[in-house]
């Protein structure tokens, strides 16, 4: 599903806005640009790093919108410009691409053209990319506002939900970070603590429940002025 | 640089200081300013008004006629559950003196916000280059009454009340529009008859399809240092002539010279928020050009300060459309998260139309790389130049 | 069946051993100290031991804030991965990898694993021994390959090569209820059916030659019983050799003019003798040659004056030496006069092939045991050294003796480092086996022994010893000493050994077999009925 638009792009990531106000796609999922080619279609993929609302133009920060009446969701009904003059905007780190079903696990030679379309990856791109976790290594080290830790536990918890709980898969990407995180136990734990799956399930039904309620409506698009 | 900023400073002191004092004379003089527009019968002041009029020398002051009571307050109606309130706004870039090549730029901006179940919001721009002869003069054939200062700035009134207009064009829902500024356009009344009536005519054409459409049409003015009433407050305590002040010794002259200096908006301090005042006509010279759209007004509280708001008379006398200007602007304000609140429709219009230095410079280039493409430089003035290059 | 890999090798040098990573999925309990493991590097297998374990962190900071919280799914991430174990392996014996397609021709190979001469790679890997290894390394069983157990967690036989074990003397050790009886009965049994050797055995606590009951309440078979008519059973005491089915086929008796005074002096603490004692034998030796000791037991008060006269001995020295020895002279099988011929037909049957079983019944006091024991040894030694004197004039193959194993208990009161250069086993040890006689010592306070004699002793068999004496005593000589220490240590008290030393190629930790029904099948025992044994005894000596 088409979520938004690059504005930036560099080789190690792009900012996008998305089509949607206020929905960017949920920090640490996977998302999927398809890139020109001269050969057999090649998909980049990244993984979100931030969302983040502000002004259309930079000059004009927000303020205080709510009265004792009119407050959250009602806000937008309240100032219908606001669609307009604000944005979000989303970060995503490239970790990998691939080509003809094959998956390569590091930085693509170029980056994704300007004004391309992101989309969210499908389950099954994310089953098939997820089947390797080098890409981890590779997030590890993105440079953000939002700390790598923090983006790989959002990716690793997303990861597990897309792949129906993978308790299996879990485990081994708990152990890949482990291995990549091994001199520097208390960013491990952070991490670890952060995408333990618990002892019983309700928490993570809970989880699952939250990530579907804020997910795009697809008959929706904002009109663009 | 050479900003003397602590000789200022000082200064600004010494103006803090005897604003201090003025403030709470000040006070007491509007206190009795509203008493008496509380006591004045309005037709009473409308007679009085009208022979003075006809006398000479003619009241040097801008003067508002009462259309109803003085001291009147209207409580704002509810706006209808579905509205739609369009905002319209200019700017310019205006001609260089310092180049050789003669070119303006205006950018219109026009917000549409829709209220109700669907809600919704339309923010566009349109700019135009203006470089051509009918663009650069109001006579075009003579190469006469080059368009800037002022008459740029009518200009831009016109396209932004065309764009306002057009903007409103295909509206289902009730519909208000609102300008930034006055409708009264007396920066043109030191021109001549035909430069007045060239320039408003596009004007005032939008205003007839407006009025075709029962599209209310309001001009917003924030901060008005207007004193038309407190200047109708003197001419009704005047006893003599209104121009010989020196010789007056009326019992009331203090009021009087006080009033000269109290503004509308703290005479109108009274209305609760949302209330506005009774309208009012306006004595201005232009107005005798509008024809059925002579601009009256009245003031508002928008919650935080007295707006005034210009309207033509076919509003005015309208009450359906007077209360629906009334409802949708102090609904707008109550939508503003400002302080003092002002109409998201306006902001927003505003920011669609405002041109930054950024973007000047950028036309700058534009143009001059477009010249020089066809193999022309575009020459610059020497004071120019200099401005530019500030050399040491 | 090959084994799952258990790590792979990080660090390490030839002197001190690898150090191998455990894999994450492996845990540091289903290894232990002493184990038999194999390491694949790229040109050779290296068959090693584990020396040492050690446990350890990839950042120092999770040992001052282990996780807290019981998420079972933190430890078992942080498990094998910041936190992960390191086992210490001592490569033994390596072998040059060929093709492995055939596992018959790699037994059958002319070079089996020889001495380690280098080192592996990085990132060798690390593997449990499977059958294949251990039958490489230690031969399968058949001929001279005696299973004496298994290893701690499986169920492959390893064998103790009895023909390299009879060539040299050995020791049994371990702290007492270690079972080293028990052992030494395998060991024996296996001796005799391969016939590797033929053995004299000096049974102090009359064990060895029938039916016992064990401490759990099992009777278990004696080697009379097992092998019948091959074996002999010699006893000092006459009562016990009426016991019905416990037929003792030549009751000894030990004259005086057979004791000499090394004898003696060996006796010198049960004896109570003065330090004066070995001057005085020395003089009664001069004046009365053999004789000396029935002389000075017959002595009365004026002879012995005169003695003392005559030789220059002190009276006293003398009269109490006579009254010390006298006790000797009151133990019931001493006699004034015994002919050696009992103990030259003894030599005699060892050589055709029967073996001896020495039961002291009654008799079996420290001093008793000593004396007899020593002496018997003397003679037997001086015998073969004799034999084996003729063999190497005459070469004929017939005159070759057997190679003979002496199996003594509490050997360090025969081989202390204060008596061992006087004792007959003394001497046979430190001559190895220059005339085809072998110690089989079994102690359980090995550090009593002279540290000599226990360089001499070639393959040592030991189970648990706690003092460090002990332990170090044993592992005198023997390489890889600290790589051993750890698996002596961690034995369990009972059925668990450590073999090292000639015949074994390597050090290994056994389960012994059990001496039981399936044991005593497997050693082709005949059971017997007391008929037959009598018969058979008519056989050997004729009409005594």
């Amino acid at each position: 599903m088409m979520i938004g638009e690059i504005i930036e792009t560099m080789s190690t990531g792009f900012v996008a806005e998305s089509f949607e106000l206020n929905q960017p796609p949920a920090l640490g999922s996977f998302v999927v640009v398809h890139a020109p080619s001269a050969g057999p279609s090649v998909e980049l993929y990244a993984v979100v790093t931030n969302g983040r609302t502000v002004g259309v133009d930079p000059s004009r920060r927000p303020i205080r919108q709510s009265t004792a009446a009119v407050f959250d969701q009602a806000i937008y009904e309240h100032q219908p410009q606001l669609k307009h003059t604000l944005r979000t905007e989303f970060s995503a780190a490239l970790v990998g691409w691939a080509t003809e079903g094959r998956i390569r696990q590091h930085l693509p030679s170029r980056p994704p053209p300007l004004h391309f379309s992101v989309h969210t990856a499908s389950e099954e791109q994310v089953q098939h990319f997820t089947h390797s976790l080098q890409y981890l290594r590779l997030l590890l080290q993105t440079v953000a506002e939002v700390s790598p830790l923090q983006v790989v536990a959002a990716n690793v918890r997303e990861v597990f939900e897309r792949r129906d709980q993978d308790r299996d898969w879990l485990c081994q990407a708990a152990r890949e970070i482990a291995i990549l995180l091994k001199s520097d136990h208390e960013a491990l734990l952070n991490v670890l603590q952060a995408i333990d799956p618990g002892e019983a399930d309700p928490a993570n039904s809970a989880l699952a429940r939250q990530s579907s309620a804020i997910a795009p409506d697809p008959s929706r698009r904002g009109s663009r002025p | 640089m050479p900003l003397k900023l602590a000789v200022i400073g000082q200064q600004m002191e010494q103006m803090a200081e005897s604003a201090a004092t003025f403030v709470p004379v000040q006070e007491r003089f509007v206190e009795q300013a509203q008493a008496l527009l509380r006591r004045i019968p309005a037709d009473a002041l409308c007679d009085k008004l009208d022979s003075q009029r006809l006398q000479q020398p003619r009241i040097p002051w801008l003067v508002a006629s009462p259309l109803g009571s003085m001291s009147g307050a209207v409580h704002a109606p509810a706006p209808p559950a579905e509205v739609c309130v369009v905002g319209g706004d200019a700017s310019s870039i205006a001609p260089d003196r310092h180049s050789s090549l003669r070119y303006y730029v205006l950018n219109v901006g026009v917000a549409a916000l829709t209220y109700g179940s669907h809600p919704d919001a339309r923010l566009g721009s349109d700019s135009q280059l203006c470089f051509r002869d009918e663009d650069l003069y109001l006579f075009p054939d003579k190469r006469d009454v080059p368009l800037e200062g002022t008459l740029l700035g009518t200009r831009m009134e016109a396209e932004s009340l065309r764009a306002l207009q057009r903007a409103t064009q295909s509206a289902t829902l009730p519909t208000v529009a609102l300008r930034d500024g006055p409708l009264i356009l007396w920066t043109l009344q030191n021109e001549s008859e035909l430069v007045q009536s060239s320039m408003l005519h596009a004007f005032l054409e939008s205003m007839s399809v407006l009025q075709q459409a029962s599209i209310p049409l309001g001009g917003y003015i924030s901060f008005s240092d207007a004193h038309d009433v407190a200047n109708s407050l003197r001419v009704w305590l005047c006893q003599g002539r209104p121009n010989a002040c020196e010789r007056c010794d009326s019992e009331e002259r203090d009021l009087c010279m006080a009033l000269a200096k109290i503004h509308d908006r703290e005479l109108f301090s009274f209305l609760s928020d949302g209330q506005r005042s009774e309208l009012f006509g306006s004595s201005s010279q232009i107005l005798k050009l509008y024809g059925e759209h002579r601009v009256a007004f009245f003031y508002l509280n928008v919650g935080g300060e007295i707006a005034r708001i210009e309207t033509p008379l076919w509003v005015a006398t309208d009450p359906a459309l007077l209360g629906l200007l009334h409802a949708a602007t102090y609904d707008q304000c109550r939508r503003s998260s400002g302080f003092p609140p002002y109409p998201p429709a306006l902001l927003e219009a505003h920011e669609q139309a405002v041109i930054t230095s950024a973007e000047r410079r950028l036309i700058e280039e534009m143009v001059e790389r477009a010249m020089a493409g066809l193999g022309l430089s575009v020459k610059r003035s020497a004071k120019d130049d200099s401005k530019r290059r500030r050399g040491v | 069946m090959k084994h799952e890999r258990l790590g792979v090798v990080v660090e390490g040098t030839f002197s001190a051993g690898l150090t191998v990573r455990l894999d994450p999925g492996a845990t540091t309990e289903q290894l232990r100290i002493g184990d038999f493991v194999v390491l694949e590097g790229q040109h050779n297998r290296y068959f090693s031991l584990i020396s040492d374990i050690q446990l350890r962190v990839t950042d120092p900071r999770l040992l001052s804030d282990p996780p807290r919280e019981g998420s079972s799914f933190i430890a078992q991430t942080l498990a094998g991965t910041t936190t992960f174990a390191t086992v210490e392996v001592r490569p033994m014996l390596m072998l040059e990898k060929v093709d492995e397609s055939s596992p018959s021709e790699l037994l059958d190979r002319s070079v089996g694993p020889q001495a380690v001469k280098t080192i592996p790679m990085h990132f060798a890997a690390l593997r449990q021994a499977d059958e294949l290894d251990f039958a490489t390394v230690f031969g399968r069983e058949g001929g001279k390959n005696f299973a004496l157990g298994t290893p701690l967690s499986m169920d492959i036989p390893i064998c103790l090569r009895l023909d390299r074990f009879v060539e040299r003397s050995n020791g049994i050790f371990g702290q007492s209820g270690t079972g080293k009886s028990f052992l030494a009965r395998l060991i024996i049994s296996g001796v005799i059916q391969s016939k590797a050797a033929v053995n004299l055995i000096f049974d102090m606590h009359d064990e060895y030659s029938f039916d016992k009951q064990t401490e759990d309440k099992r009777w278990v078979k004696g080697l009379r019983q097992l092998f019948g008519p091959q074996v002999l059973i010699y006893s000092l005491d006459e009562s016990l050799g009426r016991r019905a089915g416990r037929n003792v086929d030549v009751t000894l008796k030990v004259g005086l003019n057979q004791i000499e005074e090394a004898d003696v002096v060996l006796l010198s603490e049960e004896l109570n003798l003065r330090q004066t004692a070995e001057a005085t034998i020395g003089l009664l030796h001069d004046t009365f040659h053999e004789q000396w000791l029935l002389r000075l037991l017959e002595m009365s008060p004026e002879e012995l004056e005169l003695f003392c006269q005559s030789s220059g001995a002190h009276p006293a020295s003398v009269s109490s030496l006579q009254r010390n020895l006298k006790r000797l002279q009151r133990q019931d099988y001493v006699v004034k006069e015994a002919s050696f011929s009992a103990l030259d037909d003894m030599v005699e049957a060892l050589d055709r092939g029967k073996h001896v079983i020495l039961q002291f019944g009654r008799h079996n006091s420290v001093l008793d045991y000593v004396l007899v024991a020593n002496l018997v040894t003397r003679r037997v030694r001086q015998r073969y050294e004799d034999k084996m004197r003729r063999y190497e004039e005459t070469k004929e193959v017939a005159d070759q003796p057997r190679t003979l194993m002496i199996t003594i208990e509490e050997a360090h009161k025969f081989l202390n480092p204060a008596v061992a250069r006087q004792t007959a086993f003394g001497t046979i040890a430190r001559e190895m086996r220059k005339y085809n006689v072998i110690l089989l010592v079994i102690d359980q306070r090995p550090s009593s022994i002279d540290p000599e004699v226990m360089s001499q002793l070639g393959t040592r068999v030991s189970g648990k010893l706690t003092e460090e004496r002990d332990i170090d005593s044993v592992l005198t000589g023997v390489a890889n000493r600290s790589a051993l220490r750890g698996a002596l240590e961690s034995l369990d008290t009972r059925q668990q050994i450590l073999i090292m030393g000639h015949a074994v190629p390597m050090p290994v930790t056994v389960r012994t077999r059990p001496f039981d029904q399936a044991f005593y099948a497997a050693i082709g025992a005949r059971l017997q009925t007391p008929e037959q044994a009598g018969d058979d005894i008519q056989d050997l000596f004729g009409d005594e």
